[in-house]
């Protein structure tokens, strides 16, 4: 599973992508449980920050396998 | 409604033509230019970054979905990206429709929208006398803009891909037309499977508990029948294999072991087995019974069929456009003159492309630039028509090798033109939108090479699938190669063995363990010969690509190597 950061959150995570190899498929909860604990510095950024998988935002119900590009998308700011 | 959008480093220009149909009453244009002025402060620019795949995606879904109310015939949407200096555009729209007011509508919605969903940020002002030069990394775009020139090593060259090939829209297809295509939903099972208890035996079925020795037979259920019933002691049902049980609480004598007289059997042996399927066994409701990304086999699609799901959810046929170029190959069915070479790479491309369900289109290009354009006119007639374009030969810099214009011509922007590995150096990456073109070098070993490092990355991806992984063996005989400052894929032959999976899944980490507990249970990899890229010959053996480090070698047998099987 890659797992990309944009904007702001490259600074608090101090890279542009992460690699993760979960055993079984995550949902949202667990999934941000996972990069919480890799990286704390999200934390104030989970309000504000929507999920994407393989391009598209990602429902609430979404699963994400490790054939997903995950991308987390802070207030977008286009135009 | 025909719909462009482009994500660009460069200026926008100033000057772009309306496209002119004979039905456009109406063609509204609008710029975003950067203002001088930021939360305040004077600036003197502002530093913008996308996530370019989705950008692109989104911005088309909104115009998709906002022409359903104002019906417009066509739209063009240029957003710059990196660092833009005050007065220049950052965004560019252009809408053309029958009539002014939905354009304009639509217009009006599509800058709200895009503000509020489209993955593009602005990064930073730059103050009044900063220096407008390019940053490092300004999102992807930027650092493949940035780095065209450069050599790519193999993994970064495969991470640009990846990041470049979006996965395809998926659609709905009947079960069959959907085999080897890539699932892209996750099927749930639709009740629990089996929905109830079923013998797996020809037998009797009796109550769990029922201490009698005599049962009378009260029923007999065949594997369609579905008749509810509660047994009582001493009471027994004659079930087919695959019958459905009565209630539960039940257990199946098997019919060899009891005597049967008129409508009265007697247990012979006692068994320990229920032999029963109970209810939810192999997979309560609601349970995944395929992830999305699985590749529909055989065995997908008859569980697909066996629980309703006609219309999966899959990866499109791909449209693959391959044009052959250069004066000097000829038709396999001629003889070559002095100076000439037969085509083979049709024929390898045809093949390695069999594994993938696409439909795919060939020819062969003339060296007249002008001639070639028109002959890929005729074969793309809009921009639209393929998903991936190959063009074998004309990679590289020589004064005939036109892949890299023809590619311009089309509106592809290349990522990068050149690999740090042998064979295959000169490989051109473009894209442009949704579709991704590839300018392979015209040696069939290192365009065999080539496709099964990089145009199978990027198909996985284009079809949603998992990438192919490098495998760790052992080398069987002696890898006979100098140091090279290039990384070199080495073609080989493998014997099958059980494979150790370099990913750090669970279970591949302890089917690792495992490998590793028994050396002899690895795939072994003899190297073949090879002299030039050229080689033809050693392409019958390879089933396999070692990967041998830069300035490494040679390398003995026994050692450990890393390795991509092919032809899979």
């Amino acid at each position: 599973m890659r797992i990309l950061f944009f904007a702001q959150l490259k600074d608090v995570t101090g890279c542009d992508a992460a690699e993760f190899a979960p055993p079984s498929p995550l949902n949202c909860e667990l999934l941000w449980t996972m990069l919480l604990e890799k990286f704390p510095g999200l934390h104030p950024h989970r309000g504000t920050v929507r999920l994407a998988r393989n391009w598209e935002y990602a429902d609430a119900d979404a699963l994400f396998t490790n054939a997903d590009e995950v991308a987390l998308i802070p207030p977008v700011s286009g135009g | 409604m025909e719909i462009e959008v482009q994500l660009t480093g460069s200026p926008i220009a100033e000057n772009i033509s309306a496209p002119r149909r004979a039905e456009h009453g109406a063609w509204l244009e609008f710029r975003g230019a950067v203002r001088d002025e930021e939360n305040g402060e004077k600036i003197s620019g502002l530093e913008y970054e996308a996530y370019p795949e989705m950008a692109r995606r989104e911005i088309r879904r909104i115009l998709e979905s906002l022409a359903v109310e104002h019906p417009c015939l066509a739209a063009r949407v240029i957003h710059r990206v990196g660092i833009i200096p005050v007065g220049e555009a950052a965004i560019y729209v252009g809408i053309a429709s029958r009539h002014r007011a939905e354009a304009i509508a639509l217009l009006g919605e599509f800058m709200n929208q895009l503000k509020q969903g489209v993955p593009i940020w602005k990064r930073r002002a730059l103050p009044v006398g900063a220096r407008l030069s390019q940053p490092q990394h300004v999102g992807i775009i930027g650092r493949a803009a940035a780095g065209t020139a450069a050599l790519r090593s193999l993994d970064e060259a495969l991470t640009e891909i990846r990041a470049h090939c979006p996965p395809l829209p998926p659609e709905r297809a009947p079960l069959a037309e959907a085999f080897d295509r890539a699932l892209r939903e996750t099927v749930c099972a639709p009740e629990d499977m089996p929905p109830c208890d079923r013998s797996t035996r020809d037998g009797y079925a009796i109550l769990e508990n029922g201490g009698a020795e005599t049962f009378h037979i009260v029923d007999t259920l065949h594997a369609a029948d579905w008749k509810p019933r509660q047994l009582k002691p001493g009471e027994a049902v004659r079930v087919a294999t695959g019958a459905s049980l009565p209630c539960g609480n039940l257990r199946v004598v098997m019919q060899e072991n009891v005597e049967r007289t008129g409508d009265q059997i007697r247990i012979v042996r006692r068994e320990t087995a229920t032999n029963i399927n109970f209810r939810g066994e192999d997979l309560r409701a609601g349970e995944p019974l395929l992830h999305t990304g699985t590749k529909l086999d055989a065995g997908a699609l008859a569980l697909l069929a066996a629980t309703g799901n006609v219309n999966p959810l899959v990866s499109p046929r791909l449209r693959v456009l391959h044009f052959t170029t250069g004066d000097e190959i000829v038709p396999p069915d001629q003889t070559p003159k002095p100076g000439q070479i037969r085509d083979s790479t049709s024929s390898l491309v045809h093949g390695l492309l069999q594994h993938i369900p696409c439909d795919l289109t060939q020819a062969h290009l003339p060296e007249n630039f002008e001639h070639a354009k028109r002959l890929v006119s005729a074969f793309s007639p809009h921009p639209s028509a393929f998903d991936l374009l190959l063009v074998s030969g004309g990679a590289s810099v020589g004064e005939k090798d036109f892949t890299r214009p023809l590619l311009q011509w089309l509106g592809f922007e290349i990522v990068f033109s050149q690999i740090n590995i042998r064979p295959g150096r000169p490989l051109i990456f473009g894209v442009n939108d949704a579709r991704v073109a590839f300018g392979l070098p015209g040696n069939p070993l290192s365009h065999f090479v080539c496709f099964h490092l990089f145009v199978a990355a990027a198909l996985a991806k284009l079809v949603g699938q998992a990438p192919a992984t490098f495998l760790r063996g052992r080398l069987a005989a002696k890898l006979d190669g100098a140091p090279n400052p290039r990384e070199t894929l080495w073609p080989a032959r493998f014997n099958v063995g059980q494979a150790s999976c370099r990913s750090q899944t669970k279970s591949s980490a302890q089917a690792e363990q495992r490998i590793g507990d028994r050396r002899d249970a690895w795939p072994t990899l003899t190297p073949l010969k090879w002299a030039s890229s050229g080689d033809v010959t050693c392409l019958t053996q390879t089933n396999a690509l070692i990967r041998v480090p830069a300035n490494h070698g040679p390398i003995e047998t026994g050692e450990e190597v890393d390795f991509l099987p092919t032809n899979v």
